[in-house]
């Protein structure tokens, strides 16, 4: 390729890559202004791009109803909670494929899983409903959702570990068995750090997932235990929706997420120590 | 007693790896398994090892019948031909292993562990983790990791296969004067024969099925029971000529190719050769049997016959000559120092005495 | 065809943490047809020069010249290179007529000109009758000859190879070699080798190239690296067994200067040039290399009187390895190899006379580990 015509690929690369990085970033700038905006300024008809005055209070308005706090502690609960569940559960199904895909029912099982992720959620709502309450645990507790959220959750968890567990080579566990180790102890001591860091990205991708839903949230919780994504339509005024509000405190509800990614993310980059196995 | 007793040891899938192996290692013998890559040598070792199930057979170490028992409770450790080190480990932990799992104590531990990183000169490597080693230190510590194990048994799969020429010499040397291995019985693998001749002593040749023959270094290359025995072993591979036996005059000779070539059979093997099959033979000679002689020189109690050099080739400590006498392709070795032209016609001396003849058909040593 | 030169090429590898110097100052010539070899252990910087040769790796400095046009710039297509690598590459799902003819298929090369090609390479390579296979099915070797085949036929200027007898058995390696070189013979085309098999350079190359650290160490035939190596790393690096080293002292009194061990009651005895050359140099300590199949044991082929010395020394070990024996001989605990005859019956903790010949005897100096005599 000539000089030129490299260049001029360069030059578009970069104006695309400007283009959406626009695109994606909009939505943050915006609400983050909003959640500074007084309410009268958020409902004009000509927008403004930067907050006249800053209402740093809005932040300490939605916690007028203190329960709303409790939201943010609910749905901690619930996503970590079923995060665990999804994790120990998956895992557990996901070595059984890597090592014994014979005995585990093959790939075509694996994949029937993998697939139970691919319909839309929203398919099954309503006969969860049914059948969650007519389950001791009900629609309205933390178990509910903990549990009903392994639906999405523990496919995936199961197809990822499976991958990651055929990953490490079956000789590091074989020379475990040799030096004297039991399959249990041999799984702690050599394979479960070698997935470690597989399994953090996993457990990221689910928390994620249950700490937003909300559909589900909606029909099922609502009095003993309320999560943060049905607390943000809340914020109304009659039949006036406090734009400023939701926003403040979606603001809020994006600090445990961003701050979990912060801390993990130094396990999730070491990744299998290659180099150790011949080719 | 340590000893290693296998006995009609069976394994397949499609078709039969291993069919009634038999085989006894004594305690403190070193022996050595050879063959080509893929004929079932390390599959051999994991049945061993316990990391495979046979199909019939028993498997005995001492008093002990180890045949059903799981790897993790048979007194057995293995080196791995990828050295299977375990790459979140450091060296020391990676030695220290077998030793956690027994739960011995932290200062028994690290004194046990410094003894044998000293012993294997890898003491200084021991903070490192295996991705930071060579191949060579590598090996050492998949050595360290089964020494420190002390099992009544020791498995050794092509453990300096991959490593530079002289990092191999080296370790040879040592695993010959490594007094650990000779307390117990040892098992080792290996593709590469002339390791197998310097460190067994004994050393089982396995085609396809199992051992075709078990010999000390000298039985198996000078003695070889098959074809096939005398095809793997040496390098360059052993000259086999088809060739058909005449009877000449009161002599027996050897007659190939189409151009006369031919040599006599000393008495002793025409004594065990009469009688039988005379149509087709494979005759095997050695390119160390087959001397190229220089201008002048003589060869008594050889025969001499008249070629010419097809090719010349330096292969390590020695030349290699490839000649056509009478027809037949024949491969020579020779020193470094001479040199050869295409076509040169060239004077060989075979020693007759050290000519293998085997059956066309089964491949076996008439002479035995 | 082309000749390939090399001039003052350096590579540097550039990270954030640090530089690694990996090519220096390389001076080196292909000549047109000539089958030259690249030599020398893991981390020499044998591989990045042949990146560099063949286009995937950056020049930092220096030069590469394909007759005499300079290459630097151009991508390895239009350097008309051709490369076959340690793991074949074979494309598992095509026959190997079809691997063969890829290469000409993606240039557009009408069906029948690829047919004929593929016949006359898979004829040159003896692969004909494997040609509708595929590749899980052959054996290494033939798998071997695939990959090779695939990157002749495209009719390359060069021919660059990349370690590629590391998964061949043993027993086999010596036909694979041939087979290279009556390759080379008949297509007299150039070719690079590159390996740290000192055995694979010397049986097939013109001449060898000897890396180490980076650096160019020596550039010779078989018989000059072997008998006229220019350091001490070339000397341990090239022979099979490995050369056995004395570290030595020379003794000038009398009118034959002789070296003695340091650490062993051994004295070497050179030749009278040699000797005038050790004593004019004005240095005390040299380093003595001496091959262990120059080391004959005393009564064995006495059939040339040369000149030259006798070392005593106890058998250690005996190996018997088929072909010959190589004996570990041990005087007042420094350790030598020597070479034998296969039937050498001699036990361990015999004493022994071995001789050698003077001009056989290679001298170091100590510190700069330069070749004196």
């Amino acid at each position: 390729m000539s000089e030129r015509s490299a260049r001029l690929v360069r030059t578009l690369l970069l104006i695309f890559l400007g283009l959406w990085l626009l695109l994606t970033l909009f939505p943050l700038y915006w609400q983050f202004i909003t959640a500074f905006k007084s309410a009268a300024e958020t409902n004009r008809t000509i927008p403004t791009f930067w907050p006249e005055v800053w209402n740093f209070g809005n932040l300490t308005a939605v916690f007028a109803d203190p329960s709303n706090f409790g939201a943010l502690v609910d749905s901690f609960i619930i996503a970590t909670g079923n995060t665990v569940a999804s994790l120990v559960l998956g895992s557990l199904a996901g070595y059984a494929f890597a090592r014994f895909p014979h005995q585990a029912g093959g790939e075509n099982l694996a994949f029937w899983i993998l697939s139970n992720r691919m319909f839309p959620p929203v398919a099954i709502l309503v006969p969860m409903f049914f059948l969650f309450d007519a389950m001791p645990w009900g629609t309205d507790s933390y178990l509910s959702l903990i549990i009903l959220y392994l639906v999405f959750n523990m496919p995936l968890a199961t197809w990822l570990m499976m991958v990651f567990f055929r990953d490490a080579p079956r000789e590091l566990e074989e020379a475990a068995y040799l030096d004297g180790y039991s399959p249990l102890r041999a799984f702690v001591k050599v394979t479960l750090p070698l997935v470690l860091p597989g399994m953090i990205s996993v457990a990221m991708l689910c928390w994620i997932f249950a700490w937003n839903e909300y559909l589900f949230a909606n029909l099922f919780v609502g009095t003993n235990v309320r999560t943060f994504t049905i607390v943000i339509p809340t914020f109304t005024l009659g039949s006036q929706t406090l734009w400023n509000l939701q926003m403040a405190f979606s603001l809020i509800a994006m600090v445990p997420p961003v701050a979990l990614f912060i801390l993990l993310r130094r396990y999730m980059v070491r990744g299998l120590s290659l180099g150790v196995v011949k080719g | 007693m340590a000893r290693l007793q296998i006995e009609g040891l069976c394994k397949g899938w499609d078709f039969p790896v291993i069919d009634r192996l038999d085989l006894t290692v004594e305690e403190g013998e070193f022996f050595v398994v050879v063959g080509p890559s893929g004929i079932g040598k390390t599959t051999l070792l994991r049945l061993i090892a316990g990391l495979e199930s046979p199909n019939a057979g028993r498997i005995v170490i001492g008093d002990l019948d180890i045949t059903t028992l799981p790897p993790y409770q048979r007194p057995v450790a293995m080196t791995f031909e990828s050295y299977a080190l375990y790459p979140h480990l450091s060296v020391f932990e990676n030695i220290a292993s077998s030793l956690r799992a027994q739960r011995m104590d932290a200062a028994a531990i690290r004194t046990t562990v410094t003894e044998v990183a000293k012993l294997l000169r890898i003491e200084a490597l021991l903070d490192r983790r295996p991705g930071e080693i060579s191949g060579g230190q590598k090996q050492r510590t998949a050595l360290g990791r089964t020494l420190v194990a002390k099992p009544q048994t020791f498995l050794l799969d092509e453990p300096i296969s991959h490593l530079d020429a002289k990092i191999r010499h080296e370790l040879r040397q040592q695993l010959r004067s490594l007094e650990e291995l000779r307390q117990v019985a040892t098992l080792y693998v290996t593709h590469d024969y002339a390791e197998a001749l310097s460190l067994g002593d004994r050393i089982g040749v396995m085609g396809r099925g199992g051992l075709i023959q078990i010999g000390s270094a000298r039985d198996v290359f000078m003695r070889p029971r098959t074809l096939f025995v005398a095809e793997h072993l040496g390098q360059p591979a052993i000259n086999a000529v088809a060739a058909r036996l005449a009877d000449e005059g009161a002599d027996m000779y050897v007659r190939a190719g189409n151009s006369g070539f031919g040599f006599p059979v000393v008495a002793a093997h025409a004594a065990m050769l009469a009688g039988g099959d005379r149509a087709q033979i494979t005759v095997g000679i050695r390119p160390q049997h087959v001397k190229v002689l220089r201008n002048g020189e003589d060869a008594p109690g050889h025969h001499v016959i008249e070629g010419h050099v097809e090719i010349y080739e330096a292969l390590g400590a020695n030349g290699v000559v490839v000649t056509d006498a009478g027809g037949v392709n024949l491969t020579a070795l020779t020193s470094l120092d001479r040199d050869f032209e295409h076509r040169q016609p060239v004077r060989l001396a075979l020693q007759t005495d050290a000519v293998f003849y085997f059956d066309s058909e089964t491949g076996s040593n008439l002479l035995l | 065809m082309a000749r390939i030169r090399l001039t003052q090429v350096n590579k540097i590898y550039r990270s954030r943490e640090h530089a690694v110097h990996a090519v220096k100052d390389l001076d080196l010539t292909v000549e047109d047809g000539e089958f030259v070899a690249i030599l020398g252990p893991s981390g020499c910087g044998k591989t990045s020069t042949l990146r560099m040769i063949v286009g995937l790796e950056e020049i930092t400095s220096g030069d590469v010249f394909f007759d005499d046009q300079r290459v630097n710039d151009l991508d390895p297509q239009a350097r008309n290179v051709a490369m076959a690598f340690e793991t074949y590459a074979l494309y598992p799902n095509f026959t190997i007529e079809e691997n063969l003819s890829f290469p000409l298929e993606v240039r557009g090369i009408p069906v029948d000109e690829r047919r004929k090609k593929v016949r006359d390479v898979a004829a040159l390579l003896r692969i004909e009758d494997i040609l509708d296979q595929r590749p899980m099915a052959l054996s290494g070797g033939q798998q071997q000859r695939v990959s090779l085949g695939r990157a002749l036929i495209r009719d390359p200027a060069v021919f660059i190879l990349d370690e590629v007898m590391s998964h061949i058995d043993a027993h086999l390696k010596f036909q694979m070699l041939f087979e290279l070189k009556r390759i080379h013979r008949e297509l007299g085309k150039t070719m690079i080798y590159v390996t740290h098999d000192q055995v694979e350079a010397l049986a097939l190359a013109d001449r060898v190239a000897v890396m180490s650290n980076a650096t160019l160490q020596q550039v010779g035939t078989r018989n000059q690296l072997y008998h006229e190596p220019v350091n001490v790393f070339v000397a341990d690096f090239i022979g099979e067994p490995p050369t056995n080293f004395f570290a030595t002292e020379l003794d000038p009194a009398g009118d034959q200067p002789v070296l003695r061990a340091k650490e062993a009651p051994l004295t070497f005895a050179v030749s009278a040039e040699h000797g005038r050359r050790l004593r004019e140099s004005g240095r005390r300590d040299f380093v003595v290399g001496l091959r262990p199949q120059n080391l004959r044991l005393d009564d064995a082929d006495a059939s040339e009187e040369q000149a030259g010395g006798t070392l005593t020394a106890e058998v250690a070990v005996n190996e018997y390895v088929g072909e010959r024996t190589i004996l570990t001989l041990t005087a007042d605990g420094c350790r030598f190899r020597a070479q034998a005859h296969a039937e050498t019956a001699v036990g361990q903790g015999e004493k022994v006379y071995l001789r050698y010949a003077s001009s056989d005897v290679m001298v170091f100096d100590a510190e700069t580990e330069a070749l004196v005599a």
